[in-house]
């Protein structure tokens, strides 16, 4: 069946549009389709760039690559050492490293580099670096302002990938627009802001990140990166063969994925947590024993069940699985416990009513319960309503528009939420319950001295990465008691390809499907 | 004729800045602002004042009205706030995709909808212009983006003539331009058999059967050219309208073009470029109507007399 069409498509193509370029794709070369909210990233200036889309990671490495669990590892960077009190990092570089215009990589590379930070959008990323020396030709010593245990992390990410500083100072706006020049696997040949990169192979690459199996040049010649907002458009492209992958399956096209023969899907721990947010600042939940309540009243394994269909996991905290600040103890973990929860409100003063509504004082237990306008959200939403309803709160749901919500919340007006956000790192528990960001972030208007001194200890006060997990634990602890916001779920995060074009590696040692399974994938001949 | 003319361009002027002033405030009264977008985790509210200093957004309205529409008077259309680069790049990157989906879109309506039209009319109330009447109904009412799925789902998917989507080959331009020039040939033919029709019963058809033409030269001679006056003043000003109905398609079909740019700003609230886009659409149809009153005077004897 799928050869029948393709086979139509050529001799369709072929007879009737000759003289247009064809569509079919020839021996290594693929094309990808970038996640939908890729689309637009309009730079590869990892520096200035507020979204980065997954084809920076093939045309840049970083100095640091990071496992499937989160644990970090040379790439760029072959060691490193950290100073005791966390004041000084010493990073020992490749030999042998050259950038796609000819420039070599090296310990001059390092400084001008960070310097282009400063003033930038991502300078948060190199602040608590003072200067750079220059130990030898290989080996460059960070020289702190404060102790930075997220160093690793930020090296890390794709915003800290390496550029090629003379390129860069040279090109100024246009650098990562119309040319870019880093150390990876591939070389921007073509970029058109919210069409396509065309990438080509760079065969002199023998320096990749140990991670992969391949740290040699890729198998695959040239990689079409396509971005197409439309998921239904981008999951026919797929099923018709117009395309070899979609990095990003969103959950309800999956089951029509996975109904095709010829089409595989790999599924990653994803970074998004769902939660709901409890205003602390709105009666009734300024008494702890109704946030509680309510918490404990959300069912998150009916939900995976129903909602996700299975896919995906429960949370039990705020921060994603893998990260190990999200090992706190068992008492702090919010579970469903419909029990506890009736107990709470009953000792509250909440009283069941005849019609499956509590009251206190002639009052009945009726909350506002916001969501924005997405279908996943409203149909989430719902549950989460039935399921207070369980317990006699009864809540009405308003949804906003997507990008209206975050204005509403700034109001400070809402007393219960659902929602999700996207990040891999603790201090999301900083950006979302700091009490310096009432409204919003702070959408539970959490505003605790004890919590404000934890925060500042995991913010500041740690000197190296051991100090900061521990620091973060126990502020992200402390804020799970306090019942600031109900955990949901972790959905997946779900890449559907191709299986009679694309081998992917068997094991994937990554965070997602990115540079290290590009460097093992190969194309069917 | 060209005292008219002058008058005609003189008088957009003032549509110019009421429309200008419409767009900018819309835009600045939605909730939600691009600094949002801007702003990464560990943001400090100082961080966020001085990205809104230097995207002049801490400015009251009325001035940063003003600032605007003095600098696109003198063609700069500013910076995109998040894709921080100039507006007039990202439309010229833009418009040509949007002007070739519309232009041929145009071409393909009026060359069917004229063709349906005077078929339809020649064959008033028989089998073949209720059906060209039925469907072209039927075209005219599905929503574009639902249309679209279902020429990819047969053209692409079933049959697998044309590319799903994008712009890589000339190919790929089919199914959008189907898209758009199916609305437009409902419209198209409706007023090329209503004006055939109703130009079939003037006095000078009377005389020209009388003369003993046959019917049919008579028809598409005479009576058809009195009958494109209006259809031809409904095509310039379906112009403006082409390229604002590319918007969906253009999304559906991940295809480049102002519909595409202006949708993605729109979402990150980006307002230069958002303000730019509707400003575009805005002008295409001013300056089609302009183009349709031009046309109708050129063409319409009786106007130009009028006029002279």
């Amino acid at each position: 069946m799928t050869i029948s069409i393709r086979k139509t498509l050529l001799t369709a193509s072929v007879s009737l549009f000759a003289l247009f370029a064809a569509q079919a794709v020839s021996a290594q070369e693929a094309v990808f389709v970038l996640n939908t909210s890729e689309v637009g990233a309009p730079t590869y200036n990892p520096i200035k760039a507020n979204n980065l889309n997954k084809a920076t990671t093939l045309i840049f490495d970083r100095m640091v690559s990071q496992a499937a669990d989160l644990s970090f590892h040379p790439w760029l960077a072959s060691s490193w050492e950290e100073a005791p009190d966390g004041m000084s990092w010493t990073f020992h570089l490749k030999p042998g490293v050259t950038f796609h215009n000819g420039e070599p990589f090296n310990a001059a590379t390092i400084g001008p580099w960070l310097e282009a930070f400063k003033g930038s959008e991502n300078a948060y990323m190199t602040e608590a670096v003072a200067s750079v020396e220059v130990v030898d030709d290989l080996t460059v010593k960070f020289v702190m302002a404060r102790p930075e245990p997220n160093m690793l992390y930020n090296l890390s990410s794709s915003f800290m990938s390496v550029i090629e500083p003379k390129s860069y100072a040279a090109l100024g706006d246009n650098y990562g627009v119309t040319e870019v020049y880093g150390t990876g696997p591939f070389k921007m040949e073509s970029f058109t802001i919210g069409q396509e990169t065309v990438l080509v192979r760079n065969d002199d690459y023998t320096w990749g990140s140990p991670l992969a199996k391949n740290t040699g040049p890729a198998h695959i010649a040239k990689i079409t990166f396509r971005e197409i907002a439309e998921d239904s458009t981008a999951f026919l492209e797929l099923k018709t063969g117009g395309v070899d992958m979609l990095l990003g399956v969103p959950a309800d096209l999956l089951s029509e994925v996975k109904k095709e023969p010829n089409l595989a899907v790999v599924t990653l721990p994803g970074q998004d947590v769902y939660y709901m947010p409890i205003n602390v600042t709105k009666a009734p939940f300024d008494d702890i024993k109704v946030r509680e309540a309510v918490a404990k009243a959300i069912n998150q394994e009916e939900i995976l069940a129903s909602v996700f269909g299975g896919v995906g996991a429960v949370a039990d905290t705020f921060l994603i699985s893998a990260l190990p600040e999200g090992h706190v103890a068992d008492s702090a973990k919010i579970h469903f416990d419909p029990a506890r929860s009736n107990a709470l409100l009953d000792e509250a003063g909440w009283v069941m009513g005849a019609d499956g509504v509590r009251a206190k004082d002639g009052v009945a237990l009726k909350v506002s319960l916001w969501t924005q306008s997405d279908s996943i959200f409203r149909r989430l939403t719902e549950v989460v309503q039935a399921q207070l309803k369980a317990v006699g709160v009864e809540a009405e749901i308003t949804t906003f528009d997507s990008s209206m919500i975050r204005d509403q919340y700034k109001t400070g007006t809402q007393q219960l939420a659902v929602r999700s956000y996207d990040w891999d790192n603790a201090d999301i528990v900083d950006w979302f319950f700091g009490a310096d960001r009432l409204g919003y972030p702070n959408i539970s208007m959490f505003n605790d001295p004890k919590a404000e001194e934890l925060r500042k200890a995991a913010m500041t006060g740690s000197k190296n990465m051991a100090e900061r997990v521990a620091n973060f634990t126990a502020y992200h602890e402390y804020v799970l008691t306090q019942f600031p916001m109900a955990p949901i779920y972790q959905p997946v995060e779900s890449v559907a390809y191709n299986a009679d074009r694309l081998v992917m590696p068997a094991e994937l040692n990554a965070p997602v499907v990115g540079s290290t399974a590009v460097m093992d994938m190969e194309v069917k001949e | 004729m060209y005292s008219y003319l002058i008058r005609r361009v003189v008088m957009l002027v003032p549509v110019f800045l009421a429309v200008s002033l419409v767009i900018f405030l819309i835009l600045h009264f939605i909730p939600g602002d691009p600094i949002d977008n801007l702003l990464k985790v560990g943001s400090s509210p100082e961080a966020r004042a001085q990205m809104e200093a230097r995207y002049g957004l801490d400015q009251p309205l009325p001035v940063q009205y003003g600032i605007w529409l003095s600098k696109v008077m003198q063609g700069d259309l500013g910076t995109a706030i998040v894709a921080r680069r100039p507006v007039s790049d990202l439309i010229l990157q833009a418009l040509p995709h949007s002007l070739r989906l519309g232009g041929f879109a145009l071409l393909f309506s009026s060359v069917v909808g004229v063709g349906l039209g005077v078929l339809a009319a020649l064959n008033r109330d028989k089998w073949p212009d209720k059906a060209i009447m039925g469907g072209v109904l039927l075209g005219s009412t599905m929503p574009s983006f639902w249309l679209g799925l279902i020429l990819m789902l047969i053209f692409s998917v079933w049959l697998g003539w044309f590319p799903v989507s994008g712009a890589r080959s000339a190919s790929a331009l089919v199914l959008p331009v189907l898209t758009i020039g199916l609305g437009g040939t409902a419209l198209v033919a409706r007023i090329t058999r209503i004006a055939m029709i109703e130009a079939s019963g003037r006095d000078f058809v009377t005389l020209l059967h009388a003369k003993g033409l046959s019917p049919l030269r008579i028809q598409l001679r005479h009576v058809l050219r009195h009958a494109l006056i209006p259809v031809v003043t409904i095509l310039a000003l379906r112009i403006g309208w082409i390229l604002g109905g590319a918007v969906t398609v253009e999304v559906v079909f991940a295809r480049p073009g102002l519909g595409t740019l202006l949708i993605k700003s729109l979402s990150q609230h980006d307002y230069p470029v958002v303000q730019a886009c509707l400003l575009m659409l805005a002008m295409a149809v001013m300056l089609g109507t302009l183009l349709g009153d031009i046309l109708q005077a050129a063409m319409d004897p009786r106007v130009r007399a009028a006029l002279a």
